[in-house]
């Protein structure tokens, strides 16, 4: 035995059983490979960038653009990130597309399931949420995630809800919160606007707030798109806005000097 | 080139881990019937052969490797606690047992007061190094299957049994990443029997055993003043001492000695020492202690040519 | 052999928990903050559950494996209680949490879990595991990302190290509840200062034995009536209190 304790506990990594060291019932034989040639998503393809949501007065308002990119190529510029739920939820997607395709019929024939009970009873955002980060979680737990990062709004029974949930699992609730790279660039705007006055923003208010995240996402974040879509959550249910476009402004970068060819 | 090898070679490590995958059940908590009624909430010690969960890729011991190893990558996230100095011998009065009580993560005391010798029923003891968790876990489950045996057999089981029975279990799962060295000290119808068993599948039956990083600085001492017919306070004076040796010279050992004595009628605890403690002062005033602090200075005080005798 | 970076189902949530144990209480404490890298998640997400009217488990590490094995243990208890009509006594919590931790020994819970309570016998106790699942009951410990900050300072004002008491004096075996709330609240505020991962709310989860005379606590309680909530739900048995407090948001 190895006496030295950092080299403790460390699994053997044999390429091949040199001396025969290995129990004689458990001799390695033919078997089939445990995935039968199946490959695991190990890095995501055709990718959606940030998504942004608070909590305002009359329920929640989250923010998406239209691009899907294809590494650094803007591949599909007419995609839809916010998916309604129910009546009560609406979830945003950034990460893989297809997987959030996936999601989204999940979801739907959750829905539908649910909706054949007639029961009375209708799935709320928290419950999608629980759902949601149990199948992420359970996914990531066999080394086959969904690779995403979601935001799950909603309001229900005079209740909003906002949370998030990703490839890991990991989980949180907050009354801001912002994907991919908005939750560096978009995260502290959207805290300084909203912290504290959630009960008092109105709509629109709030959707200036998010338009001028977005705005500032575009100007820095090269996997953006200047076209988006904004879902409202309420009392009387989801709208997801159609597509509009960011009034960008670049006489700014007329004064800028020292990024390159310049002729002073 | 090297990983297609290995995927259609059939005489490597990782076809054998995948086998052992293949018939894991996927949830390790195997939930069943056995959860509810009188067993309700036992888990899965009650329901026999534990079931564990393996990790879905390839080769599941790279993928332990990758997220517990902290000597080739000291960011390495899961820091699994380590035990370190621990001996025993067996004299004409029964088996001594010492330990030490440190358990380091990396270079941090995550513990000073661990508990490593544990006590499998009232006449076996077994000692930890290695992976704690390993240790506590399976010398518990082997508790239980001592226990079995009586029940089975209207008699204890051997030392050798017992022993027999963890070195066949931990070297089924060989190769996995368990760590463990261990003594499995006791008396049965053969006397009093040390037998040290650990997870590469070694078992070996004898008379003076050290395990850990301070093992070497433990014989030192051990060594030179073990024989059979050594007096119970001698052989326990010989235990703390050694231990304090080790946890004197090893940075991974300390903190405290736990110091036990197996007799005919079982285990008996005999105290908890700290090791600095030893240095200054020594064990007091008991049987074979030397009346004095265990260290060189203390012992040499007034005797050597640095520190001469003021007369 | 090439090691080619595949999917990396870990991540590091940062927060520190703590749990120290009193003759007849037992105290444990986590701070709120939800983090990875750089980045503030939430400043609120509890680390610290209610198991029982006598057991409060505090989790740290990988928040989503935390969250799930929590979950994993209260159903368990739910269980128990359905077949024994009583609440798992602590030493048994204990012993469970050990097995479903080592259940996973090949794929671990990134968790250190840090149980404390009241055991059978009315004493308090605090237990604390590794991710695999090795144990042991102390009278106080810390976990997490500011583990080497505070369980030093626990070590000199818990157990007394390196203190030499004053002539003619010894330490006192037990400390009073009020010194172990100011020796929480020390450290939490103090790990807030030096470790960016800890911070912004404190959740301090108190737990009394039936028979403890609680007029030190309710003198506590007067002055904070807004902070301390109650979540005991037996009656005549052991009482559990909630205090939260804010941490620096910085």
């Amino acid at each position: 035995m190895d006496h030295f304790p950092t080299n403790w506990g460390r699994p053997r990594n044999d390429a091949f059983d040199a001396y025969g060291t290995y129990p004689i019932q458990q001799r390695p034989n033919n078997i089939k490979d445990n995935f039968n040639g199946v490959q695991r998503t190990q890095q995501p393809i055709v990718t959606g960038t940030s998504v942004l949501a608070i909590k305002y007065k009359d329920g929640i308002m989250m923010a998406a653009d239209n691009l899907a990119s294809y590494g650094s190529l803007a591949r599909f510029k007419d995609v839809q990130r916010l998916h309604a739920v129910g009546n009560h939820t609406v979830l945003g997607a950034s990460g893989d597309m297809s997987d959030f395709q996936y999601i989204q019929s999940l979801l739907d024939d959750l829905i539908i399931e649910e909706f054949t009970e007639q029961d009375e009873h209708t799935l709320g955002p928290a419950e999608i949420h629980e759902y949601l980060s149990q199948l992420m979680y359970g996914r990531r737990s066999k080394l086959n995630p969904l690779w995403n990062s979601l935001l799950v709004g909603g309001y229900k029974d005079g209740k909003r809800f906002l949370a998030y949930v990703d490839l890991l699992g990991t989980t949180y609730s907050a009354s801001t919160i912002a994907t991919g790279y908005g939750s560096y660039i978009a995260q502290p705007l959207l805290r300084k606007a909203v912290e504290g006055r959630e009960d008092t923003l109105t709509e629109r208010e709030a959707q200036a707030i998010l338009e001028e995240s977005l705005l500032v996402l575009f100007y820095r974040d090269a996997r953006s798109l200047d076209k988006y879509q904004i879902a409202k959550v309420t009392e009387s249910g989801v709208s997801i806005s159609e597509s509009m476009a960011l009034r960008t402004s670049w006489s700014f970068a007329e004064g800028i000097r020292g990024y390159g060819a310049q002729t002073q | 080139m090297n990983s297609l090898v290995q995927r259609f070679d059939t005489n490597n490590a990782l076809s054998e881990i995948k086998r052992t995958s293949a018939i894991i059940e996927e949830d390790g908590d195997n939930v069943s019937d056995l959860m509810w009624g009188s067993y309700g909430g036992f888990g899965n010690l009650a329901t026999g052969i534990p079931k564990f969960n393996i990790p879905a890729v390839p080769d599941p011991s790279a993928f332990l490797r990758l997220h517990t190893d902290d000597h080739t990558d000291p960011s390495c996230r899961i820091k699994i606690q380590h035990g370190t100095t621990t001996l025993a011998f067996r004299f004409k009065g029964g088996v001594i047992v010492a330990v030490d009580s440190r358990a380091t993560a990396g270079s941090y005391i995550a513990s000073g007061t661990v508990k490593k010798v544990i006590e499998i029923n009232p006449y076996l003891l077994g000692t930890m190094a290695g992976g704690a968790a390993d240790c506590q876990y399976w010398e518990t489950y082997l508790g239980i299957q001592c226990r079995l045996h009586e029940l089975r057999n209207k008699e204890r089981i051997s030392v050798a049994a017992a022993s027999k029975y963890l070195s066949n279990l931990v070297y089924s799962y060989k190769g996995m990443g368990l760590s463990m060295g261990t003594m499995i000290c006791g008396w049965d119808k053969t006397g009093p029997q040390v037998y040290y068993v650990d997870s590469d599948g070694t078992r070996l039956k004898g008379d003076l055993f050290s395990v850990g990083s301070g093992s070497t600085f433990a014989y030192g001492v051990l060594d030179q003043g073990h024989h059979w017919d050594l007096s119970d306070e001698d052989a326990q004076e010989l235990g703390r001492r050694s231990i304090y040796a080790a946890g004197h010279r090893d940075a991974f050992s300390g903190n405290t000695i736990n110091l036990y004595h197996v007799k005919e009628d079982g285990w008996k605890f005999i105290g908890n020492y700290d090791v600095s403690k030893m240095h200054y002062e020594g064990p007091g005033d008991i049987p074979g202690a030397p009346g004095h602090g265990y260290g060189y200075s203390i012992r040499t005080a007034g005797k050597s040519s640095a520190d001469p005798p003021t007369s | 052999m090439p090691q080619t970076r595949s999917f990396d189902p870990y991540t590091e949530n940062g927060g520190t928990i703590l749990a120290i144990a009193g003759q007849d209480f037992s105290v444990i404490a986590g701070d709120t903050r939800q983090s990875e890298g750089y980045s503030i998640q939430t400043r609120y997400a509890p680390k610290v559950f209610r198991l029982t009217d006598r057991a409060v488990l505090a989790v740290n590490g990988f928040a989503a494996d935390g969250n799930m094995f929590v979950k994993k243990v209260k159903q368990r208890l739910e269980w128990y209680r359905h077949a024994h009509a009583k609440d798992m006594p602590l030493r048994a919590i204990a012993r469970l949490i050990q097995t479903m931790l080592y259940a996973k020994r090949f794929f671990p819970y990134y968790v250190y879990n840090i149980l404390g309570g009241i055991e059978e016998d009315g004493t308090g106790a605090v237990y604390s595991f590794d991710p695999v699942g090795s144990y042991e009951r102390e009278a106080c410990r810390a976990a997490g990302a500011a583990q080497s900050l505070v369980q030093p300072f626990l070590d000199n004002q818990i157990y007394f190290k390196n203190q030499v008491p004053a002539p003619g004096t010894t330490h006192p075996a037990y400390l009073s509840l009020p010194d172990v709330l100011s020796i929480v609240i020390d450290s939490f505020t103090s790990a807030t200062e030096r470790h960016i991962e800890v911070g912004d709310g404190l959740e301090i989860y108190i737990v009394f034995a039936k028979t403890r005379d609680l007029q030190d606590f309710e003198t506590i309680r007067a002055k904070n009536v807004h902070l301390i909530q109650e979540l005991t739900v037996a009656e005549d048995g052991e009482r559990i209190f909630v205090l939260r407090r804010d941490l620096k948001k910085d």
